[in-house]
């Protein structure tokens, strides 16, 4: 097997420096789903995590522990959810939607949403009482107070947001199940890496993992600097 | 003064204003995206087809599509699955069509709804080819060339279950070639699974995983059933292992067949018909069966035409009526070559 892990690296070099339509396809459907998802679950789950943060409600633990567990959902049993409503057996079947971008990015943001809500709602937890109080004491509304704890856990709510992506991209199960791995269309990262090692061509399975795990890199080295430049 | 302080200033001065546009692109973006993904849904020149993952990832669907595509202008999106997924597909109405091999499935497709109405209509046998038996190289249960399926299948049975010296994987995952198992199986009158053996192993993978899984068999004794397509794909890496049965003259237990079938418009009436006769009639046209024969890959033939002369070559029991009928949608095809 160790032939096919340089054969694979070759390949990799290959694919990419002679822009290979079909990798930059693959490259280009993965960033939109999951980009689109996460953004769109950030969008959702931060108000929704830093409300849950900020106030005292009754039934907050409750609500802490079920958000704590939809953060470790399964991905392929959210697969299978988001297939059967799609379906065309299902209640949403009409719109048919199965085996399209729309699905994946449906299934991936029931995914990202309680990564986020969980994270944002722990940043804001941590932040230090003493400035809750500090601000509040300079004559701060409960808007500007709220808009101000953000500011200063933005750190880790970026973080939230790193994971929930790093998710979304790497997960396989549910965009097969959803998006059904069809070529141009919903072919990921991931579901393309199950195809090639079922056909044997581990040359190209292992390219794609290198550039899959190297564009990751790339996208974490740029936001740890730009996380480092804000503070 | 610095010459980002305007831009600053503009930024918490609109912060509302600022998410709210935030919100319109990000809506707008994912609208546009679900309106196009809506309307490839409702374009009858978009079809779906479910297939088998030998068909698919021998490559032949990636040679024969693009050339229907150009004749017809009619889009193709493939789901590799199982056979048994892509009938449940076919039956839910998830897809227009399927490409699939399991006759006795296929059959009960269409013929039977549970209602009044086939969920499949018109299956065409198109083409077919031949299943493997592989193992080691040691061949513990002793499979010679030229057995016939039964002295194979008995050999192996009698391996597993007094000879303890030979193991059997199975996908055991509703694929086609899990059902062409145990009809083999059926052959000799004996069921693995009841039979309480532990050396018949249902392993519940694909293809390509349960040859990977029978290659690193800790003894050197597995066994396997392989359509032909997967293994030359594999073959140059698994060097242990070897074909030790196939297919014999006069018998065709372990030949393959695949039949195409469109969801019946009656049952499910959102699903691509007209298109999907199209695409049935390229596969079954002199141009698209001499497609099939021209595909090769590792310098060899894996499928091989057969659609009417199927009742020849595997006593495929379809009728003239049923070859007819695919006659009237060939005319689009007719003066093409390879």
């Amino acid at each position: 097997m160790a032939n096919e892990i340089i054969e694979g690296i070759l390949e990799a070099l290959r694919l990419m420096f002679t822009f290979d339509p079909e990798l930059w396809g693959i490259i280009e459907v993965s960033f939109r789903v999951s980009l689109t998802s996460t953004f769109l679950a950030a969008l959702l789950a931060l108000p929704i995590g830093s409300y849950i943060g900020l106030r005292e409600f009754r039934g907050k633990k409750t609500l802490t522990n079920l958000i704590n567990t939809f953060m470790g959902f399964p991905p392929v049993v959210m697969g299978l959810i988001i297939f059967l409503l799609l379906s065309n057996t299902g209640p949403f079947g009409s719109l048919g939607l199965l085996y399209s971008a729309s699905a994946m990015i449906v299934a991936q943001f029931f995914l990202a949403v309680p990564i986020i809500t969980g994270t944002a709602k722990a940043a804001i937890e941590s932040v230090d009482p003493m400035l809750k109080e500090t601000i509040l004491s300079l004559g701060a509304n409960e808007r500007q107070l709220w808009w101000e704890l953000i500011k200063d856990s933005k750190k880790s709510i970026i973080a939230g947001f790193l994971v929930a992506f790093g998710q979304a991209i790497s997960e396989v199960g549910a965009v097969m199940i959803v998006g059904g791995n069809i070529r141009w269309v919903t072919r990921t990262f991931t579901t393309s890496i199950v195809l090639q090692t079922r056909m044997g061509e581990f040359g190209m399975a292992i390219a794609l993992g290198i550039i899959l795990i190297s564009i990751a890199f790339i996208v974490n080295y740029g936001l740890t600097r730009i996380q480092s430049r804000g503070s | 003064m610095s010459s980002k302080r305007p831009i600053k200033q503009l930024l918490s001065d609109h912060k509302t204003a600022i998410f709210v546009i935030l919100i319109l692109i990000a809506g707008g973006s994912v609208g546009t995206y679900f309106v196009i993904d809506y309307m490839n849904a409702q374009d009858p020149d978009i079809i779906t087809l479910a297939t088998t993952t030998s068909t698919y990832d021998s490559g032949l669907l990636d040679y024969l599509i693009p050339k229907f595509t150009q004749e017809t202008g009619i889009k193709i999106r493939v789901l590799s699955v199982g056979t048994g997924q892509a009938i449940a597909y076919g039956k839910s109405g998830d897809v227009d069509v399927i490409l699939v091999h399991s006759r006795s499935r296929e059959d009960a497709f269409v013929n039977y709804s549970g209602g009044q109405v086939p969920y499949g209509v018109h299956r065409a046998c198109v083409m077919y080819n031949g299943f493997l038996i592989i193992g080691h190289l040691s061949n513990p249960a002793n499979l010679l060339p030229g057995d016939n399926i039964t002295t194979v299948m008995t050999k192996l049975k009698l391996g597993m279950t007094i000879g303890h010296n030979t193991t059997f994987y199975s996908r055991g995952d509703g694929s086609g070639t899990h059902s062409k198992e145990l009809s083999l199986w059926d052959q000799i009158g004996w069921d693995p699974i009841t039979a309480g053996t532990n050396y018949y192993k249902d392993v519940g993978a694909g293809m390509g995983d349960t040859l990977l899984i029978t290659y690193n068999d800790a003894n050197d004794r597995g066994y396997t059933l392989v359509d032909r397509g997967t293994w030359l794909s594999f073959n140059d890496s698994y060097t242990t292992l070897s074909i030790l049965a196939e297919s014999v003259v006069g018998e065709d237990y372990l030949l393959n067949p695949y039949g195409v079938i469109p969801v019946n418009p009656v049952f499910h009436p959102h699903v691509k018909y007209v298109a999907v006769c199209r695409f049935v009639g390229f596969l079954t046209s002199p141009y698209g069966q001499d497609l099939i024969n021209a595909y090769k890959k590792y310098n060899a033939v894996l499928f091989r035409s057969c659609f009417g002369t199927c009742n020849e070559t595997h006593s495929c029991p379809t009728t003239d009526t049923e070859i007819s009928l695919w006659a009237p949608f060939h005319s689009e095809y007719v003066g093409l070559s390879i």
